[in-house]
């Protein structure tokens, strides 16, 4: 009888202790990511890497973050480590903070390159990747029927150019230069815009690459202007994009129009290289912050409110990084409120459950089967001279206008 | 069994059971995989630098030739992965008789046109005009063959077979020879030495490790651009690491590589904000004060490093 006893009181305190222990939440939420300290994509991914940590403070400071799994609020935790831009440490610190630090959540670094090796990391260990900037198409291939990557913010790249090819036609323009740089994300935005004109009608005079280190585009102007084109776009990093524009300027050519992606994502950047005088009248993408969601957004923070906080809090002033960073935090949260169950896999039918459901100060938040990033759209704007200066402006489509386009652009005097 | 052999022998075991037990304990599989690829490198470089004095600034290119030809033989040909890295040891082999001609020069001039020669590699894959075959800058994905179990026990192998060939050439008549190159190569043909074609088989070895190394790298991480795989700092890594350890011999490197890439790790992790700092200085200090690497404080000790 005493032994029965005995027996029974080992088997139910074993089950107390069992139950406890997979009921028991986590004293943090940790979050592995990683930042480029120097190298390349430095000044995109400090400033990502800011505007994630201000998300971390915030959430913190009330109690830290709902796990509607657990019922409460639990603090989060960032686990970062620099990776200088360089994939392959990137790939051994992304191995060390899901084998050795044991985070919850994976958070890439900036852009393709650096989100391109916690891919396969991530897949194997079965940990849902948030990616934030690493727009590549081929992360989101339907065969590879990956499930553990989502895309927090903007869409792929190869979704980018299409409304442009759209305002061309729009404007008349039939015959249209294309010259990017040999990369990844500026290779799939040239043949999305070649193969949306060809479709819509346009001629495509010159298709041309350039290596990514190109600093000199005076010779490759001059033959672009052979072809006599109505419109030049020119696809690169904002480097390309500089070195484009300044030669562009001192070459004495003329083109009707010139669109070029980086003001939309570091406007103040190449502004302050290229000068106020080349920058008039170019076209370019308009993203979140010079498109400022607000009355529409149904998540976290409006834009306005999120910039007044950041910028009171000490940080520089926002710009497309810094909101994607963000935005990763409002994304997360909501995952971690809406999982019935504390895994990857919930979390991943908690993202698609709300997917398209959710509009935050980046945009609707809509992902594809595949995690592909659906939602945003990138409207066509101009930069204008308005009375406090230069001011990169929506002006296609006619939902998302801000302001009325110059076309064909002045001559420079 | 000549002492060389002997010590090459000690170095292999202790190295074997080093990378095989040491994920038991320390479960980022993917940083003792660098270390391994690396050690590799570094061995591969000293066969070329440390054996005949050629110092190639653009060895990366051999190590991105590796890993775009064994991912183009698992794309098209559909091979298994081990038979594609084979592939592209041999790709890196192929590059590396393309640019024999580069011994013509010597010095500086041969290892900025062989730096040269590796940048016009990288570009020529990132072209997109080439996407049909090399997928242009887009960059390269294997996620059918992601096996990083696999590629991790296929590294320490090239890594054994890098240290066996290290270790042969260095006590075999060929390393003399290459020794001989290394000293005067006008003395050495002068002596009977056939300058062209013994330097030219370790220039191919060197590549051969090399695309190995690379081609198993693209395997373990499946998803890689041309930058990924051309980028110069492996090279100049790898450099660093050989002189830091003392090239010339089968110690050396892998001792170079193990503190430096540890130390890499280290100070990335717990001083990131210093890092820059931290590592030129150790560089700095060692050019001043062990130009000769680290084997070299053994040595004025009389000690013989293998």
């Amino acid at each position: 009888m005493i032994r029965k006893t005995l027996l029974l009181m080992i088997l139910g305190v074993s089950s107390l202790i069992f139950s406890l222990g997979a009921w028991a939440a986590p004293s943090v939420i940790k979050i592995g990511t990683l930042y480029a300290g120097s190298g390349n994509f430095s000044q995109a991914s400090t400033r990502q890497y800011a505007g994630l940590q201000f998300w971390a403070d915030q959430v913190n400071a009330k109690g830290g973050v709902y796990v509607k799994a657990y019922g409460k609020r639990i603090p989060v935790k960032l686990i970062a480590y620099n990776d200088q831009s360089s994939t392959t440490l990137a790939a051994s610190l992304y191995n060390r903070l899901i084998t050795q630090d044991r985070v919850h959540i994976l958070i890439a670094d900036y852009g393709s390159v650096l989100t391109s090796v916690a891919i396969p990391l991530a897949r194997e260990h079965r940990i849902l990747l948030f990616d934030e900037t690493g727009t590549s198409g081929k992360f989101f291939r339907p065969a590879d029927k990956n499930r553990y990557i989502v895309l927090t913010g903007l869409p792929t790249s190869s979704e980018w150019p299409k409304v442009l090819a759209n305002f061309m036609r729009k404007l008349g323009i039939q015959r249209v230069a294309i010259l990017y740089a040999a990369n990844d994300w500026s290779g799939s935005q040239a043949n999305t815009l070649k193969s949306t004109l060809k479709k819509l009608g346009a001629d495509v005079v010159f298709f041309e690459s350039v290596p990514d280190s190109t600093s000199s585009y005076s010779t490759i102007l001059h033959r672009i202007a052979e072809a006599k084109p109505e419109a030049v776009a020119e696809f690169g990093y904002s480097n390309n994009d500089v070195a484009f524009l300044q030669d562009y300027a001192s070459s004495g050519l003329y083109f009707p129009m010139l669109f070029v992606p980086n003001p939309a994502l570091h406007f103040e950047v190449v502004r302050k290289a290229v000068g106020n005088a080349a920058m008039r009248y170019v076209y370019s993408y308009v993203a979140p912050p010079l498109i400022r969601y607000n009355r529409e957004v149904t998540h976290g923070p409006t834009l306005d409110a999120f910039e007044a906080a950041y910028t009171k809090s000490g940080g520089r002033n926002i710009d497309l990084s810094t909101v994607a960073g963000y935005n990763t935090g409002l994304i997360v949260q909501h995952a971690l409120a809406k999982a019935a169950k504390y895994t990857q896999e919930s979390m991943r039918t908690a993202i698609d459950a709300f997917s398209g459901k959710i509009f935050t100060l980046d945009g609707l938040f809509k992902v594809n089967h595949e995690g592909a990033q659906i939602g945003e759209s990138l409207p066509v704007g101009q930069i204008l001279p308005t009375p406090s200066g230069l001011k990169l402006q929506a002006v296609f489509p006619v939902e998302s206008a801000a302001a009325k386009y110059v076309y064909p652009q002045p001559r420079k005097p | 069994m000549p002492k060389t052999w002997r010590s090459t022998a000690v170095i292999v075991a202790i190295t074997l059971l080093t990378f095989v037990f040491v994920p038991y304990i320390y479960n980022n599989q993917f940083l003792l995989f660098n270390m391994m690829m690396y050690m590799a490198l570094a061995l591969g470089l000293n066969i070329i630098y440390g054996y005949t004095g050629y110092l190639p600034f653009g060895y990366v290119g051999f190590f991105g030739a590796g890993a775009y030809g064994g991912a183009l033989a698992i794309t098209f040909l559909h091979w298994s992965p081990y038979l594609a890295v084979i592939v592209g040891g041999g790709a890196a082999v192929l590059v590396g008789m393309i640019l024999i001609p580069l011994f013509r020069l010597s010095g500086a001039y041969f290892s900025i046109a062989n730096l040269a020669a590796a940048e016009a590699l990288y570009y020529i894959v990132a072209n997109p005009h080439l996407e049909s075959i090399t997928q242009g800058p887009y960059g390269i994905s294997l996620p059918q063959v992601y096996d990083p179990n696999g590629a991790y026990w296929t590294m320490l192998f090239i890594l054994l077979f890098a240290l066996v060939l290290s270790g042969f050439i260095r006590g075999s008549r060929f390393g003399l020879a290459l020794a001989a190159i290394r000293e005067n190569p006008l003395s050495a043909s002068m002596s009977g030495v056939n300058v062209v074609k013994l330097r030219s088989i370790s220039w191919l070895l060197s590549a051969l490790v090399a695309g190995l190394a690379g081609a198993t790298f693209g395997w373990y991480i499946s998803v890689f651009y041309p930058e990924t795989v051309f980028g110069l700092g492996i090279g100049v890594f790898t450099i660093v690491f050989v002189l830091f350890g003392g090239i010339g011999t089968v110690l050396g490197p892998i001792v170079g590589t193990l503190i430096l890439y540890g130390a890499y790790n280290y100070i990335g992790i717990s001083t990131p904000q210093y890092f820059q700092l931290v590592y030129g200085l150790i560089i700095v200090l060692l050019v001043l004060f062990l130009p000769n690497g680290l084997v070299s404080l053994a040595k004025r000790r009389g000690i013989d490093v293998p």
